[in-house]
């Protein structure tokens, strides 16, 4: 009982001193390894924020659960909700490291993962993730300590054009519009894009700009059903405007023209928020859904253990499978690195995540991943069937780097 | 229990700090600022940093809506505005005690072009030329590449001085504490002189100010002019703080949060642009750990009340302008009486 007891005024004390800031790393040094996150659990990106905590999370859970941890040391997830603003994540940062000296970090945003390099690569010590693909932090030389659990916003369009290049039909390549929202994250991978269909010979025929909420698209709309595309990509939103073009287009008679997003549209929530035109709703998604466990072990136990840790979810996001497999790259790292029996240091982890070139994820992504180039360079395209409410494969596995 | 102030002389009555008490709570308080980083901690030391850079920025905005009472919903593009300064200077070699300074001087012409409406339109319409400003700047931040490095934004090297690299929120900290100690004397000087007088005059009755001779497009350009520079300075150290900046820094959303700060701490006082900045900057940090201490008892705690964290957040806002709509510079005042007069009046 007095052990207990003690355990618990040590656990109150130390998530006591660690809100108010407090530097607290007794439990690091007695052997846990702390998985630290400043997740957007309240904030704009929230919808997505939720899930990726709770994958996180649940991924250390399971792994102390079923593998007791990582060579033996248990890990524990402490985060704090970062409201997707950067002074806010930076802060949160700045306590957990300050208070746990986490050896990896996940963060909530690519103005965040910016801010927190120029730190994190003085420091030296900790190895960062975040729910970002921004083309600037997949650069193992200018950003040492960043990668991404998943491909690129440009190495995403990438993967969109190898598919609708291989829907060519004949000698005519498909037409391709590009509509993106006026962010950092909407721009972020259009001049890749372009340079790239150009190389492929598909031809660019329109591009269009909007608000990243935009509501009257009717303007748009008009250039769109000028330019006929055969396929429309768009990029940097997470609904609106999307199903307003899709309802405009339908109406204006266009049935044929393909509609496509990335990942953060992707969502069977997402697909299913957009109603009607939601169908046939297409894109890239870097990992399976949780629908489809086929060849995928991972996929399986990570059901089982949603299902068990939290029985009121009823549909397993791709947000937590993404947090889910933050953690379990994470875990193969320090694990790595632990059995070279070298310190976590950042150089160490740097070097660990780049040998991983044939990771077997366990079916969450369909391909072994390469994390050489600090990302995922591989996805599949998925159709959203409105009847059954599933995205469903329309393609097999891409790989583009 | 003190009574009264005995002034001998005008150098006394002049002084900033009366008595040797209020000399006492001074020292001990920059003592205190000296030795923070040393005993708080780099996460204290980081929110410090912050405090003192929206300090800086919302003294400026209490310049302007404050003292000489226009207006200014564009408070955060002009920080932007210093902040790029900082950035492209910075490419060149030039050194962080130029920059800074050059960054608010920047602003500040920006400010006065963007000030010269006020002498024709006031209230709500200047509030919406000011938000054009801001919308405008934030378009020129997006698209100028060559100098703000569009959407991806831009890194700043730390700033250096004589071979010593101002690399942490350590170093930093002093840098941005000597900028608003400054800063904040100067604003709290500037009140003492004719200029200061001829805003406060303009905001209590432009019409009546004129009629007493004072060049009412002089005194609001000047405003402007004054609290850009503030902005700017304050975005020059925003880009040595973070050295990673891009447009999304500068929101329409930071403009608002200044305007918060100085009702919240209240208008047309320096004290109350400390606390109000202090309060807006710290707030939702301790509602957050509130939030983290009770996921001792509850694990789901933090899905579950980091969304009614933003409505504590929100609702204590309201609640401060509800009852003390002076802000909280008055509950520091009457704190201050009570304790003058304690124990004899409570």
């Amino acid at each position: 009982m007095n052990t207990r007891r003690h355990a618990l005024k040590s656990v109150a004390a130390a998530t006591g001193l660690s809100a108010l800031g407090l530097p607290f790393t007794t439990w690091a040094q007695s052997g846990e390894l702390v998985v630290a996150a400043a997740p957007p659990i309240t904030g704009v990106f929230a919808f997505a924020g939720v899930g990726l905590n709770m994958g996180v999370n649940d991924y250390c859970e399971w792994r102390n659960e079923a593998k007791g941890g990582v060579m033996g040391r248990k890990l524990r997830y402490v985060s704090e909700d970062s409201g997707y603003k950067m002074d806010q994540a930076m802060a949160v940062f700045k306590k957990l490291m300050a208070a746990h000296k986490p050896p990896v970090f996940y963060g909530d945003s690519t103005a965040w993962a910016k801010a927190a390099s120029v730190e994190v690569s003085q420091l030296g010590t900790t190895l960062t993730c975040s729910p970002s693909f921004a083309s600037d932090l997949a650069d193992p030389d200018k950003v040492p300590y960043y990668f991404m659990a998943g491909p690129t916003y440009a190495s995403m369009c990438a993967i969109l054009l190898e598919y609708i290049n291989s829907q060519a039909k004949g000698g005519t390549k498909p037409t391709v519009a590009l509509v993106y929202s006026d962010t950092e994250f909407g721009r972020d991978p259009i001049e890749a894009t372009k340079e790239r269909a150009k190389k492929m010979g598909l031809n660019v025929v329109q591009e269009i700009v909007t608000k990243p909420g935009s509501v009257d698209v009717s303007a748009e709309v008009a250039k769109l059903r000028r330019a006929r595309p055969d396929y429309v990509i768009f990029h940097g939103y997470v609904l609106a405007p999307i199903p307003e073009f899709i309802r405009q287009m339908r109406e204006a008679g266009m049935t044929s023209t393909q509609f496509m997003g990335t990942i953060w549209s992707m969502d069977k929530s997402t697909a299913e928020a957009m109603g009607p035109v939601g169908d046939g709703w297409m894109g890239v998604m870097p990992y399976r859904y949780s629908h489809d466990t086929k060849d995928a072990p991972a996929m399986v136990t990570m059901n089982q253990f949603a299902q068990k840790r939290r029985p009121d979810i009823k549909y397993v996001s791709t947000f937590y499978t993404h947090g889910w497999l933050v953690g379990s790259i994470f875990a193969e790292v320090m694990e790595r690195v632990l059995k070279a029996n070298k310190p976590l240091t950042g150089p160490n982890m740097k070097a660990a995540l780049q040998t991983m070139t044939d990771w077997d994820s366990g079916g969450i992504s369909g391909l072994p991943v390469n994390l050489k180039g600090h990302q995922i360079a591989t996805g599949r395209i998925y159709r959203f069937d409105a009847n059954a409410k599933l995205f469903e494969p329309a393609s097999g596995w891409i790989k583009t780097a | 229990m003190r009574i009264g102030d005995f002034r001998a002389s005008y150098a006394h009555d002049e002084s900033l700090l009366i008595t040797r008490v209020q000399r006492s709570w001074m020292i001990g308080f920059v003592g205190l600022l000296l030795i923070f980083p040393w005993v708080g901690g780099s996460y204290f030391t980081y929110l410090a940093c912050l405090t003192g850079i929206h300090v800086i920025a919302a003294m400026g905005l209490n310049i302007v809506t404050g003292f000489a009472g226009q207006i200014s919903l564009g408070h955060a593009a002009f920080m932007g505005v210093g902040c790029y300064t900082v950035a492209w200077l910075d490419k060149w070699g030039v050194p962080f005690y130029i920059t800074i300074p050059l960054g608010g001087v920047v602003s500040a012409l920006i400010g006065m072009l963007v000030g010269i409406p006020s002498l024709r339109i006031k209230g709500l319409y200047l509030a919406v030329a000011t938000l054009a400003a801001q919308f405008i700047l934030m378009f020129v931040f997006r698209e100028w590449d060559s100098v703000t490095g569009g959407v991806r934004g831009v890194n700043i090297a730390p700033a250096q001085l004589w071979g010593w690299v101002i690399n942490t929120d350590k170093d930093i900290y002093y840098l941005i504490m000597l900028c608003a100690g400054m800063l904040l004397l100067g604003a709290r000087n500037l009140l003492r002189t004719h200029v200061g007088r001829s805003f406060i005059a303009i905001r209590d009755k432009d019409i009546s100010a004129e009629v007493l001779g004072i060049d009412l497009f002089r005194g609001k350009l000047m405003a402007f002019a004054l609290g850009s520079f503030y902005a700017g300075v304050a975005g020059g150290l925003m880009g040595y703080f973070y050295r990673a900046i891009t447009p999304e820094h500068f929101t329409f959303t930071l403009s608002i949060f200044y305007l918060a700060a100085i009702i919240v701490g209240g208008l047309g006082t320096v004290l109350g642009t400390i606390l109000g900045a202090a309060f807006m900057t710290l707030v939702p940090e301790v509602l957050r750990s509130v939030v983290t201490l009770l996921t001792l008892w509850a694990p789901n705690a933090m899905e579950l009340l980091s969304p009614m964290r933003e409505m504590v957040f929100g609702a204590l806002i309201i609640a401060f302008l509800i009852f003390e709509p002076h802000g909280l510079v008055e509950m520091w005042r009457r704190a201050r009486r009570f304790f003058h007069l304690w124990p004899f009046k409570t």
